[in-house]
């Protein structure tokens, strides 16, 4: 009897190597490592799933996280990958907002690129502390609305957010700049020594303890001006 | 016959047998749009003349026509494989884009990506010099910018670097994680999409053309619809993508109305569909009961008559005169049924609580529904027919009767009708249901009835085999539990999660009781 698999053996199957399984393999290894860190860092900074939002706290956090990074070579892609994941929670068992935006920020701030661009607009979750601690020469842009304390800390960078920011924007910034296209919540600049925050939209309420800066609203210099009482 | 159905002929076996053989029917050359080179209808691909001809001044038609015959092929073997997948890609694409023009083309798009990536990581092909050679939008571009990084050929593509950079990092090939790329694909390209819209939209068709569902067969229709409703989370989110195919849907229906319950000029009940395909992936088996075959035929039910059956069985009266597809009527013949040796399956009574304590099927899963569903399906599988009471407060007016039938729309449709109120039955109108055969009884509720004394009187005197279901656990199902307890010819099953529906035997009785049913 004639073996019908005969009319196969002029086909060899040979599977190619092409870029895309080296691209592929090279970008999941290094989102392996990021949500290894991410999730190293939960476990030692929240205890029992609860973490306060204290600056002793925050700054633990950041160094915590910072060493988590340190020898990963990512870039901007990655970020917004780790911000997916972070959304979907597939990966991440638990997502604490503090950490996970301190760790966001940390990432952002050792990127390679100067110009960094995230859209928490294609994203069901609220970002917390994104722009924390920028350092001069780099640019966050973030396109959508953001959580408490963006640009806390800023210190010389250019945070530029498409849409409206939560409670104590620019807390404790030291230099650089913000600019919000939407609104601010309470308490924008409280602690702030330095920088200038610009608001197109309302602010809800300005910081009662300031160092310096300057605060503008729709471009109309509100702080430093002797028009605290209207807040 | 002309240039290129001979090129066709002689280049066939050798894409066929490159491709290990695929059983696809022979592909044709026939008119088609310039910009436009393949369609796919049925597994049946046609290869537009005026596409090749176009691309024949910068390359040889063989080669066009190898290429265009590979990324057909790669869509059958590879992506999207089949209707079921294509569907949740198009799900996952509209829940990221929100919109159902958006959603199909960036599923389009990927597939296209999956295909023609998973032929060129296989087979020697001509596919890059085809995308080489077309210069299509702005999408288009940009998706051949992203062929040349991630396939690591040169295809002439300049510009789009951010975006082909973002792309190139999705693992097309690895399918268990297509849903989660298309929506990452989906986000990257609404850029484009978006771009395209400001300048004027987009007026560049793909060169492998669109992926209608024109290209299943309706056989892959039904599979593809019972897959999407197990793995929808709602019946919302089935309705959802359902809606936006439902001209295809009816289309490829429509014939089919005792199967799937649609006809032409209608519209598609999605949630009754969900309920019915849903039904279909739970098949519960039905203790057959003695029964016994009369051995003569009788005119049943009228069905369309179609092209090779039989003349003799054709009703004149409802077939207009004519001999037509479609317009004439047969006669579909039956077997007169009386109780004797021979096993066979009764019909059944199904008894549904739609009172205000059960799940609104519209809303969420309602699992007394499924549950009915899967009963009524069971049934009418085994060609017995059905009879429906759905309750909640009967004395005012709260209930639906539908008489035996084996019309799955209207048994659907009175199964999903949810009253919710109170929840008051009466007896006498499943009395009213009961025949000489004594059929089976199917009741599915929580037992939180006002009345449920009355209905534990009338099972305890009732000699049908009965099949009790009852959603979740309170102090009722143990009373009606303990009641029945002494009763043999009642089944009770308990559900909590739709993985319990499976674990139902219609029609289970104690073993004295199935052997003494008969005259």
């Amino acid at each position: 009897m004639r073996n019908p698999f005969l009319d196969f053996r002029s086909l060899p199957y040979e599977k190619k190597e092409i870029p895309l399984d080296r691209i592929v393999r090279a970008k999941q290894e290094i989102m392996d490592r990021v949500l290894e860190g991410y999730l190293h860092l939960v476990e030692e900074e929240v205890k029992d799933l609860v973490w306060l939002v204290e600056h002793s706290h925050v700054v633990r956090t950041y160094s915590a996280a910072v060493n988590c990074i340190r020898e990963l070579h990512y870039d901007q892609d990655d970020i917004e990958e780790f911000c997916a994941e972070l959304d979907s929670a597939k990966k991440i068992p638990y997502m604490i907002s503090g950490p996970a935006g301190i760790y966001l920020s940390a990432l952002i701030n050792h990127a390679p690129e100067e110009r960094i661009v995230l859209r928490p607009k294609d994203y069901d979750r609220t970002f917390h502390f994104l722009g924390y601690r920028l350092p001069e020469s780099k640019t966050l842009i973030i396109q959508g609305n953001v959580g408490d304390f963006i640009g806390a800390g800023l210190s010389g960078g250019r945070l530029v957010v498409e849409g409206s920011v939560g409670n104590w924007c620019g807390a404790g910034m030291m230099n650089g700049e913000i600019l919000v296209t939407g609104y601010a919540g309470q308490k924008t600049g409280e602690w702030m020594r330095g920088g200038e925050i610009h608001v197109d939209g309302s602010i809800g309420s300005l910081g009662r303890s300031r160092f310096g800066g300057k605060i503008y609203q729709r471009g109309k210099l509100v702080i430093p001006q002797e028009l605290d009482d209207q807040y | 016959m002309t240039k290129l159905d001979d090129i066709l002929k002689e280049i066939w076996p050798r894409v066929k047998g490159k491709h290990l053989y695929p059983e696809l029917p022979v592909p044709i050359c026939a008119e088609g749009e310039d910009r436009v080179g393949l369609d796919i209808k049925g597994k049946k691909i046609t290869i537009s003349r005026e596409f090749v001809e176009e691309m024949s001044q910068a390359l040889e038609e063989s080669d066009t026509m190898e290429g265009l015959l590979d990324h057909a092929i790669s869509h059958y073997l590879c992506c999207p494989w089949d209707f079921s997948t294509h569907l949740k890609l198009y799900g996952e694409a509209k829940d990221v884009l929100r919109d159902k023009g958006m959603a199909q083309r960036a599923t389009d798009y990927f597939m296209d990506v999956v295909a023609d990536t998973h032929c060129v990581s296989q087979k020697e092909t001509p596919l890059p010099k085809i995308y080489r050679n077309f210069k299509g939008g702005i999408v288009d571009e940009a998706i051949h910018a992203l062929y040349q990084k991630i396939w690591g050929i040169d295809l002439a593509a300049t510009g789009y670097e951010d975006i082909s950079r973002k792309l190139s990092r999705l693992p097309y090939l690895d399918r268990t994680r297509w849903r989660d790329s298309i929506r990452r694909f989906s986000k990257v390209v609404k850029v484009l999409f978006e771009m395209e819209e400001k300048q004027g939209g987009s007026n560049e068709s793909s060169p492998m053309g669109d992926h209608g569902l024109e290209q299943y067969s309706s056989q892959e229709i039904e599979q593809g619809l019972k897959d999407l409703a197990l793995d929808a989370a709602t019946p919302s989110e089935f309705r959802e993508i359902v809606h936006d195919f439902e001209d295809e849907i009816l289309e490829a229906t429509e014939s089919k109305e005792q199967g799937m319950g649609l006809g032409p000029g209608r519209s598609i009940d999605a949630d009754i569909l969900y309920y019915m395909k849903l039904a279909e992936n739970y098949l519960l088996p039905i203790r057959r009961m003695p029964t016994k075959k009369s051995g003569s035929l009788y005119p049943h039910q009228h069905v369309p008559w179609e092209a090779g059956k039989p003349y003799q069985d054709i009703d004149p009266w409802t077939s207009f005169g004519k001999i037509m597809p479609g317009i004439t009527q047969t006669w579909r013949r039956r077997e007169g049924e009386i109780f004797g040796q021979e096993e066979g399956i009764p019909d059944c009574i199904v008894i549904i609580d739609s009172s205000g304590s059960m799940t609104d099927p519209r809303q969420r899963l309602s699992h007394a529904v499924l549950g009915a569903a899967c009963a009524c399906d069971a049934y009418l599988r085994n060609d017995a027919q059905v009879a429906v009471y759905n309750f909640s407060d009967a004395r005012s007016g709260g209930q639906k009767i539908l008489p035996y039938s084996q019309y799955r729309k209207q048994i659907y449709r009175t199964i999903c009708h949810y009253f919710g109120g109170g929840t008051r039955l009466l007896t006498e109108n499943i009395e009213a249901l009961q025949t000489e055969k004594a059929p089976d009884i199917f009741l599915i509720t929580d037992m939180q009835i006002t009345n449920l004394e009355v209905l534990v009187e009338y099972f305890n005197a009732c000699k049908n085999r009965v099949t009790a279901v009852h959603i979740g656990d309170n102090k009722h199902v143990e009373a009606f539990r303990h009641s029945m307890a002494v009763r043999k010819n009642i089944e009770i099953y308990g559900v909590v999660k739709k993985e319990d529906i499976p674990r139902i035997v219609l029609g289970k009785v104690q073993d004295y009781l199935y052997k003494k049913v008969g005259p």
